[in-house]
């Protein structure tokens, strides 16, 4: 072999495979194929996978995604119809239906984007401005379930609500879908992926929220003090009734016991005016016994029952 | 070839025997090259999707598998793996004591306004499986991030259908489980191929500038049981006692009336007897017991004087020095 038919040979070889190359396109699991001639579309879109031809040079393989492609809204201040101010990030997730469209007229994927900047913020802010706060934060009536002190001090309740984020968010949608269906692009979901209170307004219901707890502890606080007085007056109470009833119940045993002691005391010393005589005696007796003692000074004349000997026998 | 061949007689006889069979040596590396290009390993948690020109064509399971060189690809999908999303923190450091970080970004995962127009801090971890690897691959763009859009995004929804009360206290594991619900249910319509294994609520508190308020609230609650303890300590401290002193003091009146019943009998019985004996001697009788009386008396009085009445009775005594008198 000379070196110029080696020359040839590699010559025919990479001519060949740049034909091939030329000729041959893969389209994989997630990717769909516009092919143009000269600019022109020809035939329909492709969208089987595997490896597909064309002729080479004049026709152009155009490829797109056909997988859910990602949209992130740009978190923005709105206020809504009652002029409260919130920030909304939402996100939306859509796809090429019709690449020969899409290639027309957004070309590629940063064209995409950007019209659906235009389409789903600006719509976004059209709807919230048109809607109160719960409408775009709460999505169902449903009822709070309502347990413990602590809900129904301060009235744990949800307002109701007419249309709700859901619908609110599938609005926004229909109403971008609109205008992305002439696009060649089909917005699949969106939704809001947060919402949340400008710092001003955080801070005006911080204090809202602050002041709420403050009133629930006061309530929780009074209200230990209103059980904690019942249970002493319950205490004071009891406690008068308990001594009283003991004292009358003493008292009277008390009482029927001396009415008792005078009852036998009065049959014995009552009998005759002779009995009545010695209890005086014997009383009195007694009493000089009890009464006298070492400091008593006694003055004992001798005219005494006692000491009228002292002076003589007679 | 003719070229190489001319001037190679003045090799060393081990480059001339390599020369001979460089064509074996060729063929080597090429089988080489293709079977390190064909053969490939997929390990025990993933799956092998494999692809014939951008064409799904079948999966494999872990082992040792070929594919066609240069024209066949794989994607390993880690199926079995439980993969983890978190939400208002991240895990710096899994350890035995994990160490969490908590920044701006993820502070703004976590703050939420409730149902009542209230805010609230929720931290949420999702544990998720890849069940479907085609549609893992295929149908969606960026899947983790999906994913974690959604759960925001679902997160949300449901917290702003509660109450803040709800969201802190009674409410949590019924929010994690329909969280867990419609994740997978929307996940299933953006055909992510991702089976939700569990939603997990952590962290869920009132935000930081309300937090002492929120304590305030326990703390009273604490004060309320407090309060009523203690007076119903003071209660029993002092009812029992005066039931026991109640019964005391009857006791005692019973002990009375009891004394004085038995020592009237027993004196009213001392009396009749002295009196049967009185009425058949009264004088005597009387003037005994009189005497007898101040034989005992006097021995135990202070001082006696015995005057006469016919003596000066006054001056006498004024001089008198009294004993037991200071």
């Amino acid at each position: 072999m000379s070196t110029k038919k080696l020359i040839y040979i590699i010559a025919i070889i990479i001519v060949g495979i740049i034909v091939l190359a030329q000729s041959m396109y893969i389209v994989s699991e997630y990717e769909q194929v516009v092919v143009t001639q000269f600019g022109r579309p020809i035939g329909e879109p492709v969208t089987e996978p595997g490896i597909h031809f064309k002729t080479p040079f004049v026709q152009k393989a155009h490829i797109f995604e056909k997988r859910y492609l990602e949209w992130d809204g740009d978190p923005s201040q709105v206020p809504t119809t009652e002029k409260k101010f919130i920030f909304v990030d939402t996100y939306a997730r859509w796809q090429i239906t019709d690449p020969l469209q899409f290639y027309k007229r957004l070309y590629n994927e940063r064209g995409a984007q950007s019209r659906l900047d235009d389409l789903l913020d600006g719509e976004t802010r059209d709807q919230i401005a048109s809607h109160e706060l719960k409408e775009i934060i709460r999505n169902t009536n449903r009822e709070a379930t309502t347990s413990g002190e602590i809900s129904e001090i301060i009235g744990d309740t949800l307002a109701t609500i007419e249309i709700g984020r859901e619908e609110i968010q599938n609005n926004i949608q229909e109403t971008a879908n609109e205008t992305a269906s002439t696009l060649g692009i089909e917005i699949l979901d969106f939704r809001f992926k947060r919402i949340n209170y400008v710092e001003n307004v955080r801070k005006q219901v911080y204090e809202r929220m602050r002041s709420e707890r403050y009133r629930i502890a006061d309530k929780f606080r009074s209200e230990g003090e209103g059980e904690a007085s019942r249970i002493n007056g319950q205490k004071e109470r009891e406690l008068n009734k308990i001594q009283s009833q003991a004292f009358k119940k003493a008292e009277k045993i008390k009482g029927q016991a001396d009415g008792r002691v005078t009852e036998i005391y009065a049959s014995a010393y009552n009998k005759s005016s002779r009995s009545q005589d010695l209890y005086d005696f014997t009383k009195s007796m007694e009493t000089f016994r009890k009464t006298f003692d070492t400091s008593t000074t006694v003055i004992l004349s001798t005219d005494s029952e006692l000491y009228k000997y002292f002076k003589s026998i007679d | 070839m003719a070229n190489t061949n001319a001037g190679g007689s003045d090799l060393p006889p081990e480059l001339q025997k390599l020369k001979k069979y460089y064509k074996h040596i060729l063929i080597i590396i090429a089988i080489i090259i293709v079977g390190a290009s064909s053969a490939f390993q997929v390990n025990t948690e993933e799956v092998g999707v494999v692809t014939r020109f951008g064409e799904h064509v079948r999966n494999v399971n872990p082992g040792l598998h070929f594919k066609l060189p240069f024209m066949e690809n794989v994607h390993k999908v880690p199926v079995e793996r439980q993969k983890k999303l978190e939400f208002g923190f991240r895990t710096q450091e899994a350890d035995v004591q994990t160490q969490y970080t908590r920044t701006s970004v993820t502070k703004d995962e976590s703050l939420m306004l409730t149902g009542d127009l209230n805010l609230t801090n929720v931290e949420w971890v999702i544990q998720y499986r890849i069940d479907r690897p085609y549609n893992y691959l295929f149908k969606v763009r960026n899947p983790q991030s999906t994913l974690r859009d959604i759960s925001e995004s679902t997160t949300r929804q449901i917290v702003g259908d509660r109450t803040v009360n709800e969201v802190l206290t009674v409410g949590r594991s019924e929010i994690a489980s329909k969280l867990q619900q419609l994740i997978q249910e929307i996940s299933r319509e953006y055909m992510l191929g991702v089976q939700i294994a569990q939603v997990v609520l952590q962290n869920v508190t009132p935000p930081e500038p309300v937090k002492d308020a929120f304590n305030a609230v326990n703390q009273a609650q604490q004060q309320k049981e407090t309060l009523i303890n203690e007076a119903k300590s003071a209660y029993n401290k002092v009812i029992p006692k005066a039931r026991g002193q109640a019964e005391e003091t009857i006791q005692k009146a019973e002990g009375y009336a009891t004394r004085r019943v038995n020592n009237a009998q027993g004196e009213v019985a001392r009396f009749n007897e002295l009196y049967r004996e009185y009425i058949k001697a009264p004088r005597v009788t009387k003037r005994r017991l009189y005497l007898e009386t101040l034989q005992e008396v006097i021995p135990e009085l202070g001082n006696k004087i015995i005057t006469d009445e016919t003596g000066d009775s006054t001056i006498p005594l004024l001089n008198m020095k009294l004993q037991n008198t200071k």
